[in-house]
């Protein structure tokens, strides 16, 4: 199976390289960035799963990048971090397409959770994927010799 | 600053109460002298008038009675001749005639130039009686007719007399009449004028030639004569006091020549009763009029004071209330950005405490470290650390949620649904700890508008707060907890929560809504709970206010608009 591959955005360096090293203890590597231009700019080059991005940033926020990242990477699960304790900001991650949200100070084993399950859901959706582009395939023969038989 | 308030509504006061007098008493007191003057003028006219009117008609009678009687004799003197007179017979017959023209003719006598009694017809035996030395007919002799004072003479009866010359053939003769003053007397005592109104007649030296009904006899001298004004022409009006010191109201002319004084005279408190009356109606007017514009002011002034000061302190109240709720929100905001800005470090912190933690568990795995005390203290010192990240962290959710501005969806909500369901969440710790709850929702308390999970969680903070006030003094016995929702008459609902402890101190009461204002120990509550509750109840439309009596109970009362 798969590793699931986490690319955490957030302003604060410091946390995003505690939370990688302490990610990597766990057994999980993590890429990180910095700003959601940043984040876009990963996404291009690198395979991301799942992406934890902070709701308040400068520059382009974190409901900018989501919409962005949804329209770009529409298979990218994204899990909104929020400072606000309330789920106001994060209902309005959801409704633009976030999977789900966690808010601050958030539990390292909670944010691996989330991530987890996400991830899960990801993984059940490519499944998906996968299994109707094979039944295209498996199909194509018989609509071969259909069209091999009119004239 | 009491004292100064007190000083305002004392200001504001006397200031209403000035105006309120002094505005009626002016148009008052003016109307009231205005008619006072101008009534007793007219009275005092007319008393004086009328006095002028009976002295003028008296004048006239007088006048004409003597014109008429010297005129009589004038006839007598000139129709007949000295001889003829002289007959006794025959003057007896002129009498007759005069005496049926006039009954005031009391004797009849023919004199010739020497003053000799010629003839005489009258009572008395006067014939052949000498008279040229008498003053009277030296001076009928000189102006050829004489009317004299009153005498009462040899028959003391008061009587006057008239004589008239005539010159005949050279020689001068003279008829002399005497005249009974009795009607004349009468004439001028009929005279009544209100009780005390009298007329009397003083020749030039003061004597009285007819009675005074007041007193004052014929012949006798009027003792105030004195200091009546002498000699005028036409009639003179005038007050003066007689010797006894009243004051009388006088009206006078001269008669006869300027020989007699006609004087009608009236008591002036009598002649001037009317004014009397006038003021004595004045004056009862204006203190009735008087202390009821001043009692009307007082009373008016009063309730007005009273509206004011009532008003000042529904305004007080109001203002206090903005003032509050303005601040709170300022806080909550404030509170709402500080909180999270918190959040980013104690998420670093965390995150950082669950690294320590992981390095630690590595390296004891990985057998780098050994049990020890100092270990074990380190182990305790992270998880300290775990624990206080977890506190700030609750700090900053209730902050937040102070802070949120969520509008308050607004839905009819019947509290006698509600109440009993909120109520029930906390039966069973009320219950645990012996307290009795006790629900009195009004049946006619109208559905309230109200968000039904916001008023929950109001309801809720107030039976919490209620409760763990109960138990930390009642124990598990003695607490009462009462809750009771009426309708208001201003279209409001009231909902009341009523505990039975000691109640909140005065101090405390004011700061009670004030956000992290809280008398539990560090740790167990944030004092944000009430403030929250009181934002609440406000963005609903409502207000919230609390009470304590020391020793009796503490009540919270929310005020919730009822709905349409």
């Amino acid at each position: 199976m798969e590793a699931m591959k986490m690319l955490l955005v957030d302003d604060e360096e410091r946390f995003l390289s505690t939370t990688r090293k302490l990610l990597a203890r766990k057994g999980y590597d993590i890429l990180t960035a910095s700003s959601g231009i940043e984040a876009l700019e990963t996404l291009k080059h690198k395979t991301v799963h799942v992406v934890i991005l902070d709701v308040k940033m400068p520059g382009l926020d974190g409901l900018d990048t989501l919409r962005a990242i949804k329209s770009n990477h529409p298979l990218v699960a994204v899990i909104m971090l929020t400072g606000h304790g309330t789920v106001e900001s994060a209902v309005e991650g959801l409704k633009s397409g976030a999977i789900d949200f966690l808010t601050k100070p958030t539990e390292i084993d909670d944010l691996i959770a989330k991530a987890e399950e996400a991830f899960a859901m990801r993984q059940r959706l490519e499944e998906k994927i996968r299994m109707a582009q094979t039944k295209k395939f498996m199909r194509s023969p018989r609509e071969i010799i259909k069209k091999a038989k009119t004239p | 600053m009491a004292r100064k308030v007190q000083s305002h509504y004392s200001r504001i006061r006397k200031y209403i109460l000035t105006s309120m007098i002094l505005v009626p008493f002016i148009p008052f007191v003016l109307i009231l002298g205005i008619g006072y003057f101008y009534f007793t003028t007219s009275l005092s006219n007319s008393s004086i008038a009328s006095m002028h009117r009976i002295v003028e008609d008296h004048r006239q009678m007088i006048e004409s009675f003597l014109m008429e009687r010297k005129s009589d004799l004038d006839l007598v003197l000139h129709s007949h001749s000295f001889e003829e007179l002289s007959q006794t017979e025959k003057l007896n017959r002129v009498f007759n005639d005069l005496k049926r023209k006039s009954y005031a003719f009391a004797d009849l006598g023919v004199f010739n130039d020497s003053g000799v009694h010629v003839a005489y017809h009258g009572p008395y035996r006067l014939a052949g009686k000498v008279y040229d030395e008498a003053p009277w007919f030296k001076e009928v002799l000189n102006r050829d007719y004489y009317i004299s004072d009153v005498f009462l003479g040899y028959r003391r009866i008061p009587h006057f007399i008239i004589a008239i010359a005539r010159e005949e053939n050279g020689r001068k003769w003279v008829i002399r009449a005497t005249i009974d003053t009795f009607m004349f007397n009468n004439l001028v005592r009929k005279v009544r004028i209100g009780k005390t109104g009298e007329a009397y007649i003083l020749n030039k030296s003061g004597i009285f030639q007819t009675d005074r009904r007041s007193g004052g006899n014929l012949m006798d001298k009027d003792p105030d004569y004195a200091q009546y004004p002498q000699f005028h022409s036409d009639i003179k009006t005038f007050i003066n006091a007689d010797a006894s010191g009243k004051n009388y109201l006088y009206a006078t002319t001269w008669l006869k020549d300027k020989q007699w004084l006609l004087v009608v005279r009236q008591e002036q408190s009598d002649a001037f009763r009317a004014l009397k009356t006038a003021v004595y109606l004045s004056v009862i007017v204006a203190a009735v009029g008087g202390i009821t514009i001043v009692g009307v002011a007082f009373y008016l002034t009063g309730r007005i004071v009273e509206r004011i000061k009532q008003s000042d302190l529904e305004k007080g109240r109001l203002q206090e209330q903005l003032i509050r709720a303005g601040r709170l929100a300022e806080l909550g905001e404030m509170a709402a950005g500080f909180a999270h800005e918190i959040n980013n470090p104690l998420q670093i912190m965390k995150s950082e405490q669950a690294l320590i933690e992981a390095i630690l568990t590595d390296l004891m795995e990985r057998g780098h470290l050994h049990h020890s005390e100092d270990l074990s203290e380190l182990e305790e010192s992270i998880r300290q650390i775990a624990f206080q990240i977890k506190r700030c962290s609750e700090i900053t959710q209730a902050i937040l949620k102070f802070g949120r501005k969520t509008k308050p969806e607004l839905q009819e909500l019947e509290l006698q649904h509600s109440i009993p369901e909120i109520i029930d969440m906390v039966r069973k710790k009320a219950d645990v700890h012996g307290i009795t709850i006790n629900q009195k929702v009004s049946e006619a308390a109208p559905p309230i508008l109200a968000d039904p999970s916001q008023l929950q969680q109001v309801l809720l903070n107030l039976f919490n707060n209620a409760i763990d006030a109960i138990i930390k003094q009642h124990g598990s016995a003695g607490g009462q907890l009462v809750i009771e929702a009426k309708p208001k008459e201003d279209k409001n609902v009231e909902i009341r929560v009523k505990d039975n402890v000691c109640g909140v101190r005065p101090e405390n009461l004011k700061k009670i809504f004030s956000p992290f204002f809280t008398t539990k120990p560090v740790g167990e509550g944030t004092g944000l709970g009430l403030s929250i509750c009181y934002g609440i109840i406000n963005s609903m439309g409502g207000n919230m206010e609390v009470e304590s009596e020391q020793g009796v109970g503490t009540t919270f009362t929310i005020h919730l608009p009822a709905g349409a």
